[in-house]
């Protein structure tokens, strides 16, 4: 057994864990049934291959669209629903989690028997979907997570007693008066006072109720918190105060956030690190300083821009064009390129992005009768009247198609009713280092050559 | 109640700047007031609001939850439900406007390429007389006029944008059906003279156009000779409905039109709202929190969208928001409200950079800017107080940070601080004597500024 062993049979109940969560590889896919047999059609990927580490003691921001994944991947880690693929592992140390990066690069079917036991060590000490009943409840009461609406997650026929004691009593941490008593204290903690025990949430207000939910995530004194979206139904002077509270309890307590916002000035000011995520992957990472100075992902850079403040002359705006594509069928490619404002050739069009693009014209469309796709970058589409398959391809090759889509056609043939769409094909863009401790998933910035590569398979 | 102040409107109408300044308002509000009644009392929602909206100028209603912008904007177009609402006073004059005798709306020099000018007072031609309140403009007051002028004024010449477009959309109807609903109402003379009809067999289909045909009239229209004319006209008013839509920049309009609201994403709901909205280029566009639902990359298009086709039309934009960063970058003019009542008005630029009342500041310290160390934001404690019969005091003194022994009992008048109408309600700026307080009872002004 190497040393690396002695610190994981150690375990979830070490104080001294350099990370509280990592994530490797984690997805989510959620089916879509379709018909009376409820077959599944395809998937929603919502989240897609994320891995990322929560430093102790600090707060990281996920940030991004909605519908990007962030909240599911804030339920994944929180255990509240299982990933389709990967993990989420709690309390690694820095030489733990060294080890798992390099037995997880290895492919599983290369790995050797030795590496794969180490790695099934590592799993049950610390990997959350496969710990121990007594180390899963452990887990469970040091990561509590705090909702949105506050009004939804707070039970409307319990007493705020009963609401802040439940997690007190589930773990037999107190009883009697003294549960009231702690009950109290952690009122009083979050600016509530003992006035309050026996109200229903209904007599709060929005700030009020989320200060309970503070209260009840806090009452167990955990390692960490999932804070998702925790101020965003909320009043700019209430969200103020409520984020004055996280951040004394975190001063105090020495908690650890995983802060989930669309809110780019309440990340900002919240956060240590920044996670950007567009459609299930993450698109930029890095610490937040660096990020709201100089960003390197085109996505980063235009939620930025779109962001309005309070302080500061006019940015120079580009706007997104589009909306967020289809999570069950993801661009390929970066999956950022059908909205790119600097969206080059190699980025990953593909026949979807063609079609798209003659939708959006008038009579682009019309009179599409048959598609046999043999890849995303490949397909052939049968028309109705050979007229039509002539506006089509007339549509693509006209002024306004984008430049970039256009330079990415390797073929563009009618034959007849037919015309044969051709891309050249493209691998998905990888998270890569741009500056120190920054990651990002451009081509623009990393450096990548995914074009050649897969010309050269 | 000395915060109504119903200052001659004279002095009221300052726009942006000098150009503005001897204009009319399009919309004068003069001391509003809308009250709800509950079990537990009445609710003063609405107390006391005075605010212009000049031509083609956006005024943005900030507040937090609670504070009644939502309840003035409805209010203008006597939308809130009553009971449990009552208008219990005060004034909502409008002087709509007209397509420009000079160029018949195609934009010139007389109307500033709008298209559009004030229409003169029906009772003095223009003169000025005591209907118009001297303004020699056709006015009304849109709290007591009668429901059916109102009904023509709603949607026409005033549209609204709600806040979520998934809920004020009808999910059973298609795009094309709601916004055919817009034109019917407003535009059936246009659509059937348009269509080539006389005005004889026109009498009947504009009524099947407005849908107010009785049983045996739409079975008529479904016979062959007017069901052909029906056709022309239902063509001509898909021509207007895709004008309409394009004009918010949806691609392929045409698909748009025959498509159901479940089948679009939010921003592309938001702008077939705005496209019904904007479709009789009304004069006063009131925008409820539009981008509220909305992503940032999308509600920045949104705004674009709506300051490039106010920068075309002339049109009036209210924006009512909550959010003060957002509001900056958009309007000419801001107020805003706390409590049922208007903390500050002035021009936009001048309440970001210098603002007067108390709660302004402490909402702009309110939101994180970068640098600002963690845990450090200036929260303002405590809630907004209950509105069931308010006594005289400033509504905000519980959570002032310089409130006063006067602050409790005298409520501050909504005055001009900064010349030339940057106003704001707080005895900070007043002098004891004028609202009859004692000099050591009134908040201290060094501590303030």
């Amino acid at each position: 057994m190497t040393a690396l062993g002695v610190t994981s049979t150690a375990g979830p109940s070490s104080q001294v864990a350099d990370y509280v969560i990592s994530v490797r590889g984690v997805r989510k896919h959620f089916p879509i049934k379709e018909g009376v047999l409820q077959r599944v059609t395809g998937h929603v990927r919502a989240v897609d291959d994320v891995s990322f580490d929560v430093p102790r003691g600090k707060t990281v921001g996920l940030v991004g669209e909605s519908g990007c994944g962030k909240s599911t991947l804030g339920r994944v880690i929180s255990g509240l629903t299982d990933a389709t693929e990967g993990g989420v592992y709690f309390r690694l140390s820095h030489a733990a989690k060294d080890r798992l990066d390099e037995l997880l690069a290895i492919p599983e079917a290369e790995r050797s028997a030795a590496e794969g036991r180490e790695l099934a060590e590592i799993d049950r000490a610390h990997r959350i979907d496969a710990l121990g009943k007594d180390r899963w409840r452990e887990y469970r009461r040091n990561c509590q997570v705090v909702f949105q609406d506050a009004f939804a997650s707070l039970n409307p026929r319990h007493l705020v007693k009963d609401i802040i004691g439940r997690p007190l009593r589930i773990h037999h941490e107190a009883s009697g008066t003294q549960l009231t008593e702690r009950i109290v204290d952690l009122l009083e903690s979050v600016g509530l006072g003992s006035q309050h025990l026996y109200r229903f949430p209904h007599q709060f207000s929005g700030g009020q109720r989320q200060r309970i939910s503070i209260a009840r995530a806090v009452a167990l004194d955990p390692e960490f918190i999932v804070l998702d979206e925790p101020t965003s139904a909320l009043d700019v002077s209430v969200q103020a105060q409520i984020l004055n509270l996280l951040h004394d309890l975190q001063e105090q307590r020495g908690l650890t956030y995983l802060f989930i916002s669309h809110d780019l000035n309440v990340v900002e000011h919240m956060s240590d690190r920044i996670i950007v995520m567009y459609l299930g992957q993450i698109a930029e990472t890095g610490p937040s300083e660096q990020i709201f100075a100089a960003a390197r992902h085109p996505y980063t850079e235009a939620l930025l821009e779109a962001n309005p403040a309070v302080e500061g002359g006019a940015r120079a705006v580009t706007r997104l064009k589009g909306s967020v594509p289809d999570p069950a069928r993801p661009p390929q490619g970066c999956r950022f390129h059908t909205r790119c404002p600097v969206v080059t050739s190699q980025c990953g069009w593909e026949v979807d992005d063609a079609v798209t693009e003659a939708e959006l014209r008038d009579s682009g469309l019309d009179g599409l009768s048959g598609v046999s796709r043999q890849s995303a970058f490949s397909a052939d589409l049968t028309f109705e009247t050979e007229a039509q398959a002539a506006a089509f391809v007339a549509q693509l090759q006209a002024q306004e198609t984008p430049e970039p889509l256009a330079a990415a056609l390797t073929e563009l043939r009618q034959t007849g009713t037919d015309v044969s769409v051709r891309f050249q094909p493209v691998v998905p863009v990888r998270l890569e280092r741009v500056g120190p401790d920054q990651l990002s998933a451009c081509l623009l910035h990393t450096g990548q050559q995914p074009a050649a590569e897969a010309v050269a398979r | 109640m000395s915060a109504t102040d119903p200052t001659s409107p004279a002095s009221m109408h300052s726009g942006t700047g000098p150009a503005l300044a001897e204009r009319v308002p399009l919309v004068s509000v003069e001391g509003l007031r809308v009250h709800f009644t509950s079990k537990r009392g009445v609710v003063h929602a609405v107390d006391g609001v005075t605010l212009d909206i000049g031509d083609g100028e956006t005024v943005a209603l900030v507040g937090e939850t609670g504070s009644g912008k939502s309840v003035t904007a409805k209010s203008l177009l006597r939308l809130i439900p009553r009971p449990p609402g009552v208008i219990a006073g005060g004034k909502a004059l409008f002087r709509s406007k007209m397509p420009c005798p000079g160029c018949r709306g195609a934009g010139c020099v007389d109307c500033g390429q709008t298209g559009r000018v004030g229409e003169p007072c029906t009772a003095c031609a223009g003169a000025g007389c005591g209907v118009c309140g001297q303004s020699g403009r056709s006015t009304v007051d849109l709290l007591t006029i009668p429901e059916d002028e109102l009904r023509d004024i709603r949607g026409n010449r005033i549209a609204m944008i709600f806040q979520d477009p998934g809920k004020a959309l009808n999910p059973a109807l298609t795009i094309r059906a709601q916004i055919a609903e817009v034109f019917a109402e407003h535009r059936s003379d246009e659509l059937v003279s348009e269509a080539g009809l006389d005005d004889e067999s026109g009498r009947l289909l504009r009524r099947a156009v407005r849908n107010r045909g009785r049983f045996f009239e739409r079975r008529l229209g479904s016979l062959p000779p007017l069901r052909s004319q029906r056709r022309r006209v239902d063509a001509v008013l898909d021509g207007r409905i895709v004008e309409a839509l394009a004009d918010t920049r949806i691609p392929n309009p045409v698909k748009i039109m025959r498509s159901y609201p479940h089948e679009l994403s939010g921003g592309m709901k938001q702008r077939v709202m705005i496209a019904q909205a904007l479709a009789c280029d009304p004069d006063l566009l009131i925008a409820d929190e539009p981008t509220t639902a909305l992503d940032v990359t999308i509600q920045a298009r949104i705004l674009d969208l709506i300051g490039e086709l106010q920068a075309r039309r002339g049109t009036s934009v209210l924006y009512i928001s909550h959010d003060l960063s957002l509001v900056r970058g958009i309007a000419d003019r801001a107020a805003v409200m706390y409590a049922g009542m208007l903390a500050e008005v002035g021009p936009a630029e001048q309440i970001f950079a210098d603002p007067l009342h108390p709660y302004t500041r402490g909402l702009l310290a309110a939101i994180p800017t970068p640098g600002m160390g963690r845990g450090r934001l200036a929260a303002i404690e405590g809630t907004v107080p209950e509105l069931i019969d308010p006594p005289p005091a400033c509504r905000f003194h519980t959570r002032c940070p310089h409130a006063a022994t006067a602050c409790a009992r005298t409520d501050p008048p909504l005055a001009i601080r900064q010349p030339p109408d940057h106003r704001a309600a707080c005895l900070l700026y007043d002098d004891a004597a004028e609202v009859g307080e004692r000099p050591e009872d009134m908040p201290d002004r060094s501590a303030a500024s």
